[in-house]
């Protein structure tokens, strides 16, 4: 559910730039690094510590649409790759430094312990995250199809000249979905963070779920994303628990391959040229 | 050589310098900033000139780097050409697939094969010494002297032959290649060809430099395979310059040389680094080596637009174009449906018909930019219309565009361009659309002058009256179908044409 989160977050920004934001997934592990220093520093309960996370990415979201994104929009994409790649060093460089590269555990979203539901055994904290990942997802979801401001976002997204000819201010939009995008990546930062460790070099693999979820799930559809990362969790799950971690890993990118090299206009298609 | 003295001295002196004069740190130092340069070099030609963003050339580097480890005991020196091998072989094996991809596809799969390189140097641990990597094995050259000349030379061969390359036209047809690749493929550039050429090339340098990396540490970790190596390659290229021919030795000689500067911050040289190169995207996308030859004063003039060609001298090849029952359908919209007609030598065209009646279409199924549903198009008895656009283009069609696709072009340098092909046939879609009025005076004449010289003309324009001057024949398409065809006279007094284009509907003829 957390890679839900990352990619739900990485496909809202891809659509807003209109290029891939190579630096989402230093946005997510900024996240479970922000949760461990400030947990740490301060000791808030995790209610009070998970907005503040979202608050925090958000802000940095904004900063890289400011920085890496919108002054890039008239070139190509490409250029936009290359500022968000030097951007993800510039996170992942700084965390190496301030952590000192020892990894860290996040503060546990509710406390420890587990109980029987219909005779499985549920940790509390994976049903958390489930529950939170659930909530987030479907306030997203409401806000962009349900409200004005969604549907400008997405206008935005779909055609940013036209998006710009109706008098929306295209520029507020793309930050306000990049604002957007950081939140969801501290959120899953924070998340992943207890369940895994944070440690500075993990931004690279977060991005690269992403992408491959939105690859999978249909480039630019958001359902799409979320079934393409909830499929990568479940395949990851079941072949690493049949084969070890690597052979999972290698099936996915095996998998990635194949579907790139079968269907080059990805799983389920998008019309020709629309964006990079 | 066509590279500047100024930047010659800068390419040359180093490795010089640290023969003559530097101690054993210093010219390991040298030695590094020459690994990086050809790593690259080599990344120039496809993130560079064809403006690809491939994440795999860090796992090409390893590759050389783990083959140079595992051969160099039993080749030696040959280990070299082993490790390039080792690096050329897999781009090429892969490059057809990836290279069929969109920008953030290709990124994408280079990116995992990258992963599963770097995956398979960390659990093929009987083969690769798994986590630790290899150590302590016999070097393919010795430390110091040799590999500094090895390194130094290669790259200073490589750069020169870069600059020389890209200098002239073949320098134009890669910016068209990345900024207008359909244009490009109505010139008769072939660019799956040069894709192939320069992922693979770029591969074989990255192998290269690898091998070179292994025998300077005599250690080879996963990490040379990783995606740090990756981001230090594409961020020391766009820093210096991603297609300057200096551009990645400059930033390779940063790269090695900031982390000495900045030593006392530690880690934070590649943070630094980092920032460097977020501000080049920014504010100078020519890069530093760019940047010094503006600052140096070393600008090119801006090219002249051309004028409409007066010299377009006769051509051999096919006698008569043959378009025969073609349709074509997008969706729901049958585009174009049973169209025929001939264009001979020395004839010109009209083409004519209301907005969306497949005009544009027309031209784009005849030169390959589409492919046809149904029908057959000839030059002569060749049948051409299953080639590519590039292929079509070489076999003698040329083509002019409604919408220019390079910034800084004209319409006159376009037309220009299409003749320039020496194509016998040439397609010119809407060639007084938004022109000067001055360009669109000399329009007859340069028509007139590819008739006398031999060329065959299809035209598509909306000012009937230039048509009707002059065009031998007239062709009328009305929802994808020829409504009318004939002398401009008959086309033009035509009930159906009268009706659906001239909108004369009522009014006695």
């Amino acid at each position: 559910m957390a890679y839900a989160l990352v990619a739900l977050g990485f496909v809202l920004a891809l659509n807003a730039a209109g290029a891939v934001n190579f630096a989402h997934g230093d946005l997510v592990v900024l996240g479970g690094a922000v949760a461990v220093f400030i947990g740490l520093s301060t000791g808030l309960p995790a209610v009070l510590l998970l907005p503040l996370v979202a608050l925090a990415i958000g802000v940095v979201g904004i900063l890289a649409a400011r920085i890496a994104i919108l002054p890039l929009a008239s070139r190509p994409p490409e250029a936009t790759f290359v500022a968000t790649i030097a951007l993800a060093a510039i996170i992942e460089q700084s965390l190496t430094i301030a952590m000192a590269g020892a990894p860290r555990t996040a503060p546990s979203l509710v406390g420890s312990g587990s109980f029987y539901i219909a005779g499985f055994v549920l940790g509390r904290q994976p049903l958390a995250i489930v529950v939170l990942g659930a909530v987030l997802v479907a306030a997203v979801w409401f806000l962009l199809e349900r409200t004005q401001t969604g549907r400008r976002m997405r206008a935005v997204a779909a055609d940013r000249y036209m998006a710009r000819a109706v008098g929306i201010p295209v520029g507020r939009y793309v930050i306000l979905s990049l604002a957007l995008s950081g939140a969801l990546a501290g959120v899953a930062g924070f998340l992943l963070g207890h369940q895994f460790l944070v440690a500075p070099t993990q931004g690279a693999g977060h991005m690269l779920k992403a992408y491959i979820a939105v690859a999978l799930g249909g480039w630019g559809s958001v359902p799409g994303a979320l079934v393409g990362a909830l499929g990568i969790g479940l395949f990851e799950t079941f072949v690493a628990a049949r084969f070890g971690d690597a052979w999972a890993s290698a099936a996915l990118y095996i998998c990635v391959l194949a579907v790139l090299a079968l269907r080059p206009q990805g799983l389920f298609g998008e019309p020709v040229g629309r964006r990079a | 050589m066509r590279l500047s003295p100024f930047w010659l001295v800068l390419l040359v002196l180093p490795p010089l310098v640290a023969l003559a004069a530097l101690p054993p740190f210093g010219q390991r130092m040298v030695i590094l900033a020459g690994i990086y340069g050809l790593m690259g070099l080599g990344y120039q030609l496809v993130f560079g000139q064809l403006g690809a963003l491939n994440l795999a050339q860090g796992a090409l580097f390893g590759l050389g780097a783990y083959a140079a480890a595992l051969t160099a005991p039993v080749l030696g020196p040959f280990a070299l050409p082993a490790a390039i091998l080792a690096a050329a072989i897999p781009a090429a094996l892969v490059a057809g697939p990836l290279l069929r991809l969109q920008s953030h596809y290709f990124a994408l799969a280079t990116l995992a094969l990258a992963s599963l390189v770097n995956l398979l140097a960390v659990h093929a641990e009987g083969f690769t010494g798994g986590a630790n990597g290899l150590a302590g094995f016999a070097t393919s050259l010795p430390r110091g002297p040799v590999l500094l000349a090895t390194v130094w030379i290669c790259l200073i061969a490589g750069v020169l032959l870069y600059a020389w390359l890209f200098e002239g036209t073949t320098g134009k047809k890669a910016q068209l290649l990345r900024e207008a690749p359909l244009l490009a493929a109505t010139l008769g550039i072939d660019g799956a060809a040069w894709r192939f050429a320069a992922f693979v090339v770029g591969g074989a340098l990255a192998g290269l430099a690898g091998a070179c990396s292994a025998a300077l540490s005599g250690v080879v970790s996963p990490e040379a395979t990783g995606f740090s190596i990756m981001v230090l390659c594409l961020t020391l290229v766009v820093l210096g310059g991603s297609r300057h021919p200096m551009g990645a030795v400059v930033g390779a000689a940063l790269a090695v040389g900031l982390p000495e500067l900045l030593r006392d911050l530690q880690g934070a040289w590649l943070l630094a680094y980092a920032v460097a190169t977020l501000a080049v995207v920014l504010w100078a996308p020519e890069g530093l080596a760019g940047l010094i030859d503006r600052l140096r004063g070393a600008r090119r003039a801006p090219p002249i637009p051309p004028g409409l060609p007066t010299s377009v001298p006769p051509l051999p090849g096919a006698q008569r174009l043959t378009i025969d029952g073609v349709s074509k359908r997008f969706g729901g919209v049958q585009a174009l449906d049973g169209v025929s007609l001939l264009v001979d030598r020395g004839e010109i065209v009209g083409l004519i018909g209301p907005n969306g009646s497949g005009k544009t279409t027309l031209l784009n199924v005849i030169n390959g930019l589409e492919q046809v549903d149904e029908g057959t198009i000839s030059l002569d008895d060749r049948r051409i219309e299953h080639l590519p656009a590039h292929a079509v283009s070489r076999a003698g069609i040329g083509r002019s565009f409604q919408a220019l696709a390079l910034a800084g072009d004209t319409k006159s340098a376009d037309l220009a361009r299409a003749v320039a092909t020496g194509a016998a046939f040439l397609l010119l879609d809407e060639p007084a659309a938004g022109v000067s009025d001055h360009e669109r005076r000399a329009l007859p004449a340069f028509l007139a002058n590819l008739r006398d010289a031999g060329r065959g003309v299809l035209i598509v324009d909306h000012d009937i009256e230039l048509l009707s001057r002059t065009c031998d024949r007239l062709v009328c398409l009305d929802r994808g179908r020829v409504i009318a065809s004939g002398s401009p006279a008959e086309v033009r007094a035509d009930r159906q044409v009268r009706a659906s284009f001239l909108g004369l509907d009522g009014i006695a003829a």
